[in-house]
């Protein structure tokens, strides 16, 4: 089928397992062949709070240009435990197939121990309604009557084989089992075995006896299906990318990089998911090469950033501060658990006039909640976040290309404007994969400011000088004697209580922010995508970006026309701009992952407008574009206050 | 010309009551700092909330006040992001050993190179007087209603335990002595704790002058061979016995001075430098951060380890 078009090509695919199983490695081999094969990806991981044996899975999404949504149900799914079976028998459309192990399918569902009761109990009613046995090979019939091409490996055998092809010892080999389930996968849906070799290559790099037996496993699955089903109707044609160099990166490192990039010098954090593998990805990566450009400019090759790794969050926050007024670059990185303990610590930035950047990646809440799963309820958390009048800049990303530039700009705004900068990312973004080009993360394309970062003060330096602006000059630590101070304060940072100053320095504050809600270009608050003219506005904010633009799509088919106001700074809010275009439709529907609908919330205290309908997911799990044009269908042909979606196991 | 102590001090009002034992510890720092001749440009005084908090209005340095127990995790940051700065964190008992203990344990993990100064009068000063952390179960200081329920905590044993590598105590009202410790403390590579004993004539009726003064007496002046010093395997097997008996000692007896010093732990600095050779020279606070305000790196060639190459 080469030489057919690719440009219908939407494929979408899941693979399941038990947590620790090698789930994460098979979904990066799917993404490097699709990517090596010319495609762009989303993979998105779903998983538990649970270290080792409890059911995830990760979901993928391929399209020619980058896809920004996944949606079930899919073309295929791998499920090669009888936990996953159960979990996604119903998740694959009708034509579509689903890969399993043949050798473990009369597994009782009584007997799967990580399995949830809930979902073991809703298992065996639905079969015992059916009159069928409460067994994973119920569940294989049942997408069988459903239209779905049950493809059964027998995985201990073919274990065996690879073993008695290799002199690895079978504990060893056994962890092939993901590649083969893999490898029928991609075959099936037309992929060439050498993409998947080479892929197999390329994730496993540099261990070549590793290489060789994932290759070979690939090739006694690929003969097997062969042999039993018949290999694919046509491979895929070549994406419109062949060749061309790509990044795969979560959320949590597209941030990362950015902070490096941005200059960051100094990064604290305590441990929390889903934040802390960004700080660890900055420690893995904490030397470096100047880029030729900067080598030329400051003779220099090699520099470092410190990660720091601190007793708490408390810690966290106040040792970025303390770097910050050494001078340092600095940020902390955390999630709603951990920024609930920060909090004091934002109120002593904005009185004492230290910038940090604080990257909030957001989950289930309230209290432990939902540790692993999505969830976007922490806006009025970290916009209100620290006692006393708090204003600090509060930026949303909504993909991995914003989340990387936000996180360049969030550590300018934090010198420029000498300030707390919140960062608000989630758990959706920080665990999906997705595939970048050289365009869309261009080093050269970013300025790194510092504002007013004064080297050599002079004697007679102010620290909380009164100024036009509202900025005062920011000397590091080290140079003249200097006070700072979280007690109100004169201009030479000696606490003081007199009325006078007292407003003198509130002013002064107030000014601050009002430089800054001019010099923000309004194009960077808030953006409007889609016909400006169309009578329904959607709302969001966050990670939903990407999701709800494909929504728009898929409404747009069905006749209904949108356009979509997509919120990126909460503080300063860009008030005129959200009101223009909220007043201009005839209905405004706002999308949410939080219950209190806390954009909503903001948007009526800020500009007065009400928004009288809503679409929310709360389950902790992706939010699909094909849930956000259902819903946004009902409530346009019903008129329906709230829709909640819930798609996902 | 070498310093006098009147170059750390500033023009503001020391607002302690009269006869605060932090004006002898303030007195202390001051004469200290001045024998060091440390630049007051290159000094940073960090303080948290309390009494003994305000003592960073009244030095000349780099100061900053921050909140209620966590001026060491600030200290912490300051010292990293510049190693070449001279740190001081103080703190009050309730500061420093309460609302911020997570980080008086967790600095002597680091050991890195700063001095923790705790202003140690057993009450809780600033908000009138309840119950420190060092103040003796079933003692009654005179704003307190009833009994304190709580034992005593003892931060030396915390501070060893913790892996403080210097562990001294003082008293407030011997300026001379405490200073010496001070100094000791501040030229000390590592993390080291200066307890000093601060009576609180407003609050604490119970630890006066006088009750302290008739307790203390100093190591050094009780055995004249009186050596902290442990740094080897013999050391720590012949030494380790009596400072712990001289840490607990507490009571009719209360001793003075330099209690632990190890000089073989490597400090925090340096074991950032092994991970990261350009530490030393281009440490967080004076790094270029651009090159004329284009980025430094490529991240199509620091990461990489993400890129899928065709
Ligand atoms: C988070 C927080 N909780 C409570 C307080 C109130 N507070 C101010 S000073 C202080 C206690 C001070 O005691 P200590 O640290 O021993 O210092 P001292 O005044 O005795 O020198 C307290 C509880 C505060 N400032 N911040
Ligand atoms: S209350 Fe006590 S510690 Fe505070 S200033 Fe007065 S005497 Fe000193
Ligand atoms: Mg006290």
């Amino acid at each position: 089928m080469h030489g057919v078009s690719n440009s219908n090509i939407d494929l979408k695919f899941l693979i399941g397992g038990p947590q620790g199983g090698g789930i994460e490695s098979a979904g990066q081999i799917a993404l490097k062949t699709f990517v090596l094969k010319g495609y762009q990806v989303i993979g998105t991981r779903e998983y538990q709070s649970n270290i080792m044996g409890a059911h995830s899975y990760f979901t993928i999404r391929v399209k020619p240009e980058r896809p920004g949504a996944i949606n079930f149900p899919v073309d295929a799914a791998t499920v090669l435990d009888a936990e996953s079976v159960l979990t996604h028998f119903t998740d694959v459309k009708k034509d579509g197939f689903m890969v399993y192990d043949s050798s473990t399918i009369k597994t009782k569902i009584k007997t799967i121990a990580p399995m949830p009761k809930p979902l073991k109990e809703r298992l065996i009613k639905f079969f015992e309604e059916r009159g069928m046995e409460p067994t994973a090979e119920s569940a294989v019939k049942v997408a069988e009557e459903n239209g779905v091409k049950t493809i059964g490996l027998p995985m201990r055998d073919l274990i065996r084989k690879v073993a008695s092809e290799t002199s690895a010892p079978l504990s060893r080999v056994s962890k092939t089992l993901n590649t083969i389930g893999l490898a029928t996968t991609l075959y099936l849906l037309g992929v060439e075995p050498n993409w998947i070799e080479k892929a197999i290559a390329t994730h496993f790099a540099a261990k070549k006896k590793v290489v060789d037996m994932n290759i070979l496993a690939a090739r006694i699955a690929i003969e097997y299906v062969d042999e039993h089903y018949g290999g694919p109707c046509c491979f895929l044609p070549e994406g419109p990318h062949l060749g061309k160099e790509t990044m795969l990166a979560t959320g949590n490192e597209i941030v990362a990089m950015g902070k490096v990039v941005g200059g960051l010098t100094m990064q604290t954090y305590y441990p929390i998911t889903p934040a802390s593998d960004e700080a660890l990805f900055l420690e893995g990566h904490r030397n470096f090469e100047l880029a030729p450009w900067a080598e030329e400019v400051l003779r220099l090759k090699k520099l470092g950033a410190v990660v720091l790794q601190t007793e708490d969050e408390l810690s966290a926050i106040m040792s970025a501060l303390g770097a910050a007024v050494a001078g340092a670059r600095t940020s902390t990185s955390t999630s709603g658990p951990g920024f609930a303990l920060m909090n004091e610590a934002i109120s002593l930035a904005i009185m004492a006039e230290i910038p940090v950047v604080i990257t909030v990646w957001q989950r289930g809440g309230p209290s432990t909640g939902l540790p692993t799963r999505e969830g976007q309820q922490d806006l009025l958390h970290t916009l209100f976040s620290g006692h006393g009048d708090n204003p600090k800049i509060v930026i949303a990303s909504g993909d991995h290309i914003e989340a990387y530039y936000d996180a360049i700009k969030a550590l300018n705004w934090a010198e420029k404007y000498q300030t707390p900068v919140i960062h608000l990312v989630d758990k959706y973004l920080a665990s999906t994969i997705t595939s970048l080009h050289r365009e869309d993360i261009d080093p050269l394309k970013a300025t790194v400011e510092r504002g007013k970062f004064v080297e050599n003060p002079g004697k007679d330096y102010l620290r909380y000088k009164i100024t036009e602006d509202g900025i005062s000059p920011r000397a590091p630590m080290g140079k003249v004697p200097l006070t700072w101070t979280g007690l109100e304060h004169t201009e030479d940072g000696m606490p003081t209580e007199d009325p006078i100053v007292r407003d003198q320095m509130i002013a002064k504050r107030r000014r601050k922010f009002e430089t800054i809600a001019r010099e923000i270009p309004d194009s960077e608050k808030v953006v409007l995508h889609g016909d400006p003219d169309a009578k329904i506005t959607l709302v969001s904010w966050g990670s939903t970006k990407p999701i709800i633009l494909e929504a728009m799509k898929l409404l747009e088919k069905e006749g209904i026309k949108v356009n979509f106001l997509q919120l990126r700074l909460f503080y300063p809010f860009p008030v005129k701009p959200v009101l223009d275009v909220l007043t201009n439709a005839e209905l405004v529907i706002d999308i949410e992952q939080n219950d209190l609908a806390q954009a909503a919330f903001l948007i009526r205290g800020y500009t007065g407008f009400t928004i009288e309908h809503f679409v929310k997911k709360l389950t902790g799990r992706a939010l699909w574009d094909t849930e956000v044009a259902h819903a946004v269908k009902r409530i346009v042909e019903t008129g329906e206050k709230e829709v909640v979606v819930s798609g996902g196991a | 010309m070498a310093r006098s102590w009147l170059d750390y001090k500033t023009d503001a009002w020391v607002q302690w009551c009269p006869g605060c034992g932090n004006f002898g510890i303030l007195n202390a720092l001051h004469r200290a700092l001045a024998e060091l001749d440390i630049d007051p440009s290159n000094l940073v005084v960090v303080t948290g909330i309390g009494c003994s908090g305000r003592s960073c209005y009244y030095i000349k340095g780099n100061t900053i006040h921050v909140l209620h127990g966590r001026a060491i995790p600030t200290a912490t940051g300051i010292k990293i992001a510049n190693p070449e700065l001279t740190v001081i964190a103080e703190g009050g008992d309730g500061d420093m050993l309460g609302i911020g203990v997570e980080h008086f344990v967790s600095i002597g993990r680091r050991n890195l190179d700063i001095t923790v100064i705790v202003h140690d009068n057993a009450v809780y000063g600033l908000t009138k007087g309840q119950a420190g952390p060092t103040l003796p179960s079933w003692w009654q200081t005179k704003a307190l209603p009833g009994p304190n329920l709580h034992d005593n905590l003892n931060p030396l044993l915390l501070a060893l335990a913790s892996g403080y590598t210097f562990i001294a105590r003082g008293y407030a009202y011997h300026v001379k002595e405490t200073k010496e410790l001070i100094k000791k403390a501040i030229e000390h590579k590592g993390t080291s704790l200066v307890q000093i004993l601060q009576p609180c004539p407003t609050y604490n009726n119970i630890m006066t002058k006088d009750w302290y003064e008739e307790r203390i007496y100093y190591l050094d002046q009780e055995d004249p061979n009186w050596d902290p010093q442990v740094a080897s395997i013999d050391d720590f097997k012949n030494k380790m016995g009596t400072i712990l008996e001289k840490m607990l000692e507490w009571g009719d007896k209360i001793p003075l001075g330099v209690f632990y010093v190890n000089l073989a732990k490597d400090t925090f600095e340096q074991r950032l430098e092994k991970v990261i050779p350009t530490y030393r020279e281009y440490p967080p606070a004076k790094r270029p951060v651009s090159a004329n305000g284009k980025p430094l790196v490529d991240p199509w060639i620091l990461f990489a380890d993400k890129v899928v190459k065709p």
